[in-house]
């Protein structure tokens, strides 16, 4: 059992170096970083309990499968919560109420996120990054989806059926 | 040895996603999380016991412990999977696309199958049912010691990363 102590530690390495890289570097996109170094970390690890415990058996081959996956998750879930509760959209949601109590109203919330331009909030932020990344083209206010996100969009309506999941998008 | 390795952590994952589908499309008011969470403890033990089927011989009791901890991996692999298209508000724009006639949409029909109104409304009734707020007849929202704490933590978390904006 004392296999597991190797996770522990890339997820602690994990957790620094995105935390150091995140407030001293400020990349403009850090899951770049993160992706890198999870990498990283997972093929130290994995050289590490190679060196430590050769794979003679199963037994061995397993272990070394379950501590990277257990690194992965770890590493996937801070990685995840980053973004989904402190980028995501309910975070931004109860921070913003929680800092503002003049927005703990319905109707002022959803106008602070409607803004007085052409796009909202939400748009705002994920058009330019989806036009960029080549998923769609944006043209004189109408956007066409292009190969590329028409086969992310396929997947997503697959899982969509798959796992009941109605429309996804955090709509109920 | 690896590829069977990862052969057998194929299977159990798959056998979970399925177990998952099938709960959700009897239980489609369920909550896809709980489900997820409870299938992959319920069939925690049994995984125990899969070693002569996935490997053809019985496992030691590390061995054993390891199948069990990477199935619970597995399922939290399809926890973190399934994020992506039930939350993520891109995922959800570029389905409305491919679903529009002649795969096109102006920013106004976008916003009238999937816009900021719609978005808010839902994010806060699924902030209501978790108790983290309420919301009265005309509009006023209250945070409930729940979201007060989450909104603390969001905001110390910001902090500490140095993000200044988002949504």
């Amino acid at each position: 059992m004392i296999r597991l102590l190797l996770p522990a530690a890339g997820v602690v390495s994990f957790f620094l170096v995105s935390l150091a890289t995140v407030r001293i570097v400020r990349p403009r996109d850090p899951k770049r970083f993160f992706l890198i170094y999870a990498a990283g970390l997972a093929i130290g690890m994995a050289l590490v309990y190679r060196a430590l415990w050769p794979i003679d058996r199963v037994e061995d081959a397993l272990g070394l499968v379950c501590t990277l996956m257990l690194q992965v998750l770890a590493c996937l879930t801070m990685w995840n919560t980053f973004y989904s509760v402190l980028w995501g959209f309910s975070g931004s949601l109860m921070h913003d109420m929680f800092n503002d109590t003049a927005l703990c109203h319905r109707e002022r919330l959803i106008r602070s996120y409607e803004g007085d331009g052409t796009l909202d909030r939400i748009l705002a932020r994920r058009l330019p990054n989806l036009e960029r990344g080549g998923w769609v083209d944006v043209r004189d206010g109408t956007l066409r989806i292009r190969p590329k996100g028409q086969v992310v969009a396929i997947g997503t309506l697959a899982s969509f059926k798959l796992f009941s999941l109605g429309m996804g998008g955090g709509v109920k | 040895m690896i590829v069977r390795v990862a052969a057998a952590v194929a299977a159990l994952f798959v056998v979970q996603a399925l177990l998952v589908a099938s709960i959700s499309a009897l239980r489609t008011r369920g909550n896809i999380y709980t489900t997820i969470v409870a299938v992959s403890l319920v069939t925690a033990p049994f995984a125990a016991f899969a070693d002569r089927l996935l490997f053809g011989r019985a496992l030691d009791v590390d061995g054993r412990l390891f199948l069990v901890l990477t199935h619970l991996a597995a399922g939290g692999f399809l926890f973190h999977f399934m994020t992506l298209p039930d939350r993520s508000v891109t995922l959800r724009l570029l389905v409305e696309l491919l679903l529009a006639p002649g795969r096109t949409l102006s920013m106004r029909d976008l916003s009238a199958r999937y816009g900021v109104r719609t978005m808010i409304g839902s994010r806060l009734d699924q902030l209501e049912d978790g108790e983290c707020l309420t919301t009265a007849p005309d509009g006023t929202i209250t945070l409930l010691p729940r979201g007060r704490r989450l909104g603390r933590l969001v905001t110390a978390g910001r902090r500490l990363f140095r993000i200044t904006s988002a949504n």
